[in-house]
Formats: C-alpha cells, structure tokens, sequence
C-alpha cells in the first residue's frame, strides 16, 4: 500500500498527456485544415488560435504539478 | 545546469547517488537557515539572499543597464535610424505594441499599456533565458581546478547560484499580482471605479442567475492570475527537472552496475542526446513563455477595458 500513491501519480500523469495531446492535436489538425481552405487568412488564424492553445498548456501544466506534489507530499 | 558540480558534491558528502536529493536541491530555492550573503531582518522579513534572489538582481541590474543604455545612445542619435543592438530592440518593442498589445487592448489606450508589457517581455524573456547559460559552472570548474577557495568563501556559495528566477512560485506569484492590479487599474481607468465591478458580470439578466454568476466572476478574476503563476513557474521547473532526471541515468547505472564504462556508455549513447534534445526545446518554451505571459497580460487587460457582454 505504501507505493499506490506513486501509482496514482503515474496514471494521473498518463491521463494528462492523453488529454493534453488530443486537445493539442484536434488544435494543429482544425489550424492546418482552414489554412489549407484559406492560405490568405494564415495570419488571423494563428492569432486566433494562440490563445486558446496556451489556456490549454496550462491546465496540462497545472495537472502535472499537482501530480508532481503527489509524488513529493505523500 | 549545473548538475556536473552538484552530482560531484553529493557523492562526495554521501557517498551514494540520490537523484531525488539532485534535482529537488537544484530546483528548489535555497534554504534560508544557510544563504548566500546574509543581511538583517527588516519589519520582520528576511532579506537575506538566497539563489534565486540573486538571479533576480542580475536579471533586473542586466535588463535595465542595457536596455537603458541602448535607448538612451539611440536618443542621443541625430538620425532616428536604429544600428545594432538597437535594431533587435525595436523589432521586438513594434512587434509587442502592434500584434500583442494592439489588438487587444484598442487604439486608446496602446501607450499606457505597452510600456507595462514590454517591461514584463523583457524581464520574462532575460530571467528564463539565464537560466539557460551555465555560467556559475564555469566558475565552479575554475573554482574547483585553479582558485581552489574554501568551501565557505563567496566564491564558492555564489556557485549554487545559476537557476532560473521564474521557476521559483514566489517570482511568478508577484509578477501575476502586477497583472492582477494591472487588469483592476485598466478597468477603473476606462469605465471608472464602479462601473468596472459592475461589468464583471453581465447587465440584464434574470436575478436567480447573479447568484451562480456573480461567485464565478470573482472566482475567475482571481483563477487569472494564478495561472499565469503556476504556467509560468512549472514550465521553467519542468525542463530543469527533465534534463537533470535524463543526466542522472547516468549515475543510477553507474551505481546500478558498479562500474563506470556502463555509466559512460549510457551517458554517451541516452543520455547526452536526450538533454541536447530537451535543451533545444527548452529554449523554444523560453521563449514562448515569456510570449505567453505578455499575451495574456495583454488579452486581460483588454478584456477590463472592452467589455463583451
């Protein structure tokens, strides 16, 4: 019982990368589509994109920290 | 990283290789009991100074002696043209006022907010990016081989120096409370004082609904800010911890196999190229942070300033 947390933690941290890398993914593949329809609006739509992008690393990244204090707390 | 110098000690206290004890000691703040130049207690605090601080004084005395001495030989030109150094600064300060702060924050109010903005790149973008540049392990090698100091001379505690400031919660927290008062003043300053709590949560709705709205708005004022802390701080942690993780595969098969060609062999064919890897990539995340948060300071105030609902 005394290494199920590290468990947890191991399984919490495959989730997160599961989660992160189909958000991150369903992100480059809807970019790289609409540029390919409109390569004149390459511009906007790199902006647009961004932001969205960078709230979504860092729910990932706050994910890993907490899993990073399972770890480390006990 | 400065993992060469600090495996080296620990092996020598202890005799074995811990790599939790490496990477937490590198990542991790000095403690406070044993810093590096010792000052008084003021109103309370502690302002002795501990690793991180003193990345923060050379980051701050480093951006604010170039910068300042860049702009003020470029106001001294008779020819607005900028040459050098000077160049890479204003790429760098029209691409921040005319993509990053602009469309965000509006044609009024660009210049009250660009200076705060740029301020944050630079000093994102210097403090990450040092953290990058072994430059204590340089003098921990010289120190090692031809200074040969005591082990509680200035020299040889200013070694445990060379991490990066903003992996350290406490820098970022304080940078995102900027942004926090930033986003407040931004509101007041454009809707006055009232009318910028008002337009937290929408006019006109039904009134049950301002019981569930009114709680997240303020839950969400605060969250801003917090995430900027922990984006920040964990991504400069991360790729400390990964690198030092990745080099301490060298020390665990050396120990694992109780010789050390297992460990250089390891270490020439895994681990070597795996930390040039994730080096590289760090300095991509270097940079993207410091672009992240600008950005995100920038959309915040924005949205205080041009209210949607």
């Amino acid at each position: 019982m005394e290494v199920l947390h590290y468990f947890g933690a191991a399984l919490g941290l495959g989730l997160i990368v599961i989660g992160a890398g189909l958000g991150i993914g369903r992100f480059a593949a809807a970019a790289a589509e609409s540029i390919a329809r409109q390569p004149s609006a390459a511009d906007k739509i790199t902006g647009a994109i961004n932001l969205p992008l960078f709230l979504l690393e860092g729910v990932a990244i706050l994910a890993e920290v907490f899993v990073l204090l399972i770890v480390l707390m006990k | 990283m400065k993992s060469g110098v600090a495996a080296v000690e620990i092996v020598e206290k202890s005799g074995e290789f811990n790599a939790t004890e490496l990477i937490i000691g590198h990542v991790s703040n000095t403690s406070v009991d044993h810093p590096i130049i010792h000052l008084p207690h003021f109103f309370g605090v502690d302002l002795s100074v501990t690793k991180h601080v003193l990345m923060l004084w050379i980051v701050a005395v480093s951006v604010f002696g170039i910068i300042t001495f860049f702009t003020r030989r470029y106001l001294r030109q008779d020819e607005p043209i900028p040459t050098g150094f000077m160049n890479a600064v204003e790429a760098v300060v029209t691409y921040i006022r005319d993509s990053i702060v602009l469309p965000n924050v509006g044609k009024k109010f660009v210049s009250t907010w660009t200076p705060l903005v740029l301020t944050f790149f630079f000093f994102i973008l210097t403090s990450n990016a040092i953290g990058l540049i072994p430059m204590f392990d340089f003098l921990g090698v010289l120190d090692r081989f031809v200074l040969h100091t005591s082990s509680h001379s200035l020299v040889n505690q200013i070694l445990h120096g060379g991490t990066t400031a903003t992996a350290n919660y406490n820098v970022t927290a304080a940078l995102a409370v900027i942004t926090f008062l930033a986003i407040i003043i931004a509101g007041t300053k454009a809707h006055g004082f009232f009318q910028h709590w008002k337009n937290l949560a929408p006019s006109g709705l039904a009134w049950p609904l301002y019981i569930i709205l009114i709680p997240i708005e303020i839950m969400g004022m605060l969250v801003k800010p917090f995430a900027l802390t922990m984006r920040l701080a964990a991504n400069m942690t991360g790729g400390h911890i990964a690198i030092l993780a990745i080099l301490s595969f060298v020390f665990i098969f050396e120990s694992l196999f109780e010789s050390a060609a297992a460990g250089m062999a390891v270490g020439f064919f895994v681990s070597v190229p795996l930390a040039v890897g994730i080096s590289a990539l760090e300095i991509i995340v270097v940079l993207v942070q410091a672009y992240v948060f600008t950005l995100l300071t920038a959309v915040f105030i924005g949205m205080a300033i041009n209210v949607h609902h």
